[in-house]
């Protein structure tokens, strides 16, 4: 069914090209995962439970935050607030996901659910760009969400093997490394009045929000916002 | 006592019960905004909000970020903005925040 009029398949150069795309953020990735590893060590973690926390989660920010809040024992409640904890700040998956419908709708929904996945920041970032760019080849979307897994869970089992001793993340600017590659992504986006209104608005209602708003909500609904604004930019009648 | 704690388990039940519910909880929200848009319409307009739905969801994350953050920071996501729009490659965007964020931190700005 999905053959005849769908336009998504799945090539093994798309794959490729997907996980090419991702090259530039890997030297920042894995010290982030170096990075992920050692804290998680210093948190009592195996090198197990650090690849499977990276392997099943696949989320570094939550990884992360969840991390400074980390117990030895984990009675109902707690797991209840870690629970809330991860779905807000992951609340911008919901929002990736919802823009991966016009492309992956046609899919059957024993295909389209478990690719989804694979859909972490990065990854939807460069996926998006694609899209927007005419691509519609799904193997875009699992390879480079493949291959940032495989580097994630790999660098974060041998952070936690390594330790520390690593090189301060602030000092070699790897913080800046996530950011710049998503302007990257968002740059060839552009095409005028709707990008102009709803990326402003995203930008002075997330930042507003950011101060406003206590925990991670500013980015849900400054691109909620955002996304709304720039819909109804009507596009200009010939 | 700064050593790490519990050191020699390989795998701790209450340490996998966490990171179940944190895998779960994020295979659900990488789901259920896929789930819900199918229940509603893709009319002309709600087509234009999701295709402008990642530009802005990428501007929400980087713009607080840039607000919250030094000077090496804005200077640097302004290097990569300058490097992606002249240069189209993804790689000397990121190179350009690096250097210019790192070469700032380090003479002390």
């Amino acid at each position: 069914m999905d053959a005849q009029s769908s336009p998504i398949r799945f090539t093994r150069e798309a794959f490729f090209q997907g996980a090419r795309v991702m090259m530039p953020l890997m030297p920042g990735m894995w010290l982030f995962g170096l990075a992920f590893g050692a804290a998680s060590a210093q948190k009592g973690f195996s090198w197990l439970e650090a690849g499977l926390s990276s392997g099943l989660i696949f989320a570094g920010l939550a990884q992360m935050v969840a991390l400074e809040g980390w117990r030895q024992d984990w009675t109902v409640p707690s797991l209840l607030a870690l629970a809330v904890l991860t779905f807000t700040v992951n609340m911008r998956h919901l929002l990736m996901a919802a823009s991966m419908r016009p492309w992956f709708a046609p899919l059957p929904a024993w295909k389209s659910y478990p690719t989804l996945f694979f859909l972490a920041d990065n990854n939807w970032a460069a996926t998006m760009r694609y899209y927007s760019q005419g691509g519609r080849d799904a193997g875009f979307f699992v390879g480079s969400g493949a291959f940032t897994w495989l580097m994630w869970v790999l660098s974060s089992m041998a952070g936690q093997v390594i330790g520390g001793g690593l090189p301060d993340p602030k000092a070699v600017a790897i913080d800046l490394v996530v950011p710049a590659f998503f302007i990257a992504m968002l740059v060839p986006n552009w095409k005028g009045r709707r990008e102009a209104i709803g990326w402003g608005v995203a930008a002075v209602v997330s930042v507003g929000a950011s101060f406003i708003v206590p925990g991670w909500w500013f980015i849900f609904i400054g691109a909620v916002s955002g996304a709304v604004a720039g819909g109804f930019v009507d596009d200009k009648p010939r | 006592m700064t050593s790490p704690a519990d050191p020699g388990t390989l795998l701790d039940l209450g340490t996998l019960a966490a990171i179940g519910v944190m895998a779960v909880m994020t295979l659900f929200n990488r789901m259920a905004g896929f789930m819900v848009m199918r229940f509603i319409p893709l009319t002309p307009r709600v087509r234009r909000i999701l295709e402008c739905l990642p530009g802005a969801v990428i501007v929400a994350i980087v713009a607080p970020a840039a607000a919250h953050g030094d000077i090496a920071m804005a200077a640097g996501l302004a290097a990569a903005l300058v490097a992606a729009k002249l240069l189209k490659s993804d790689f000397y965007a990121v190179m350009a925040a690096v250097v210019v964020g790192a070469g700032l931190r380090f003479i002390g700005v």
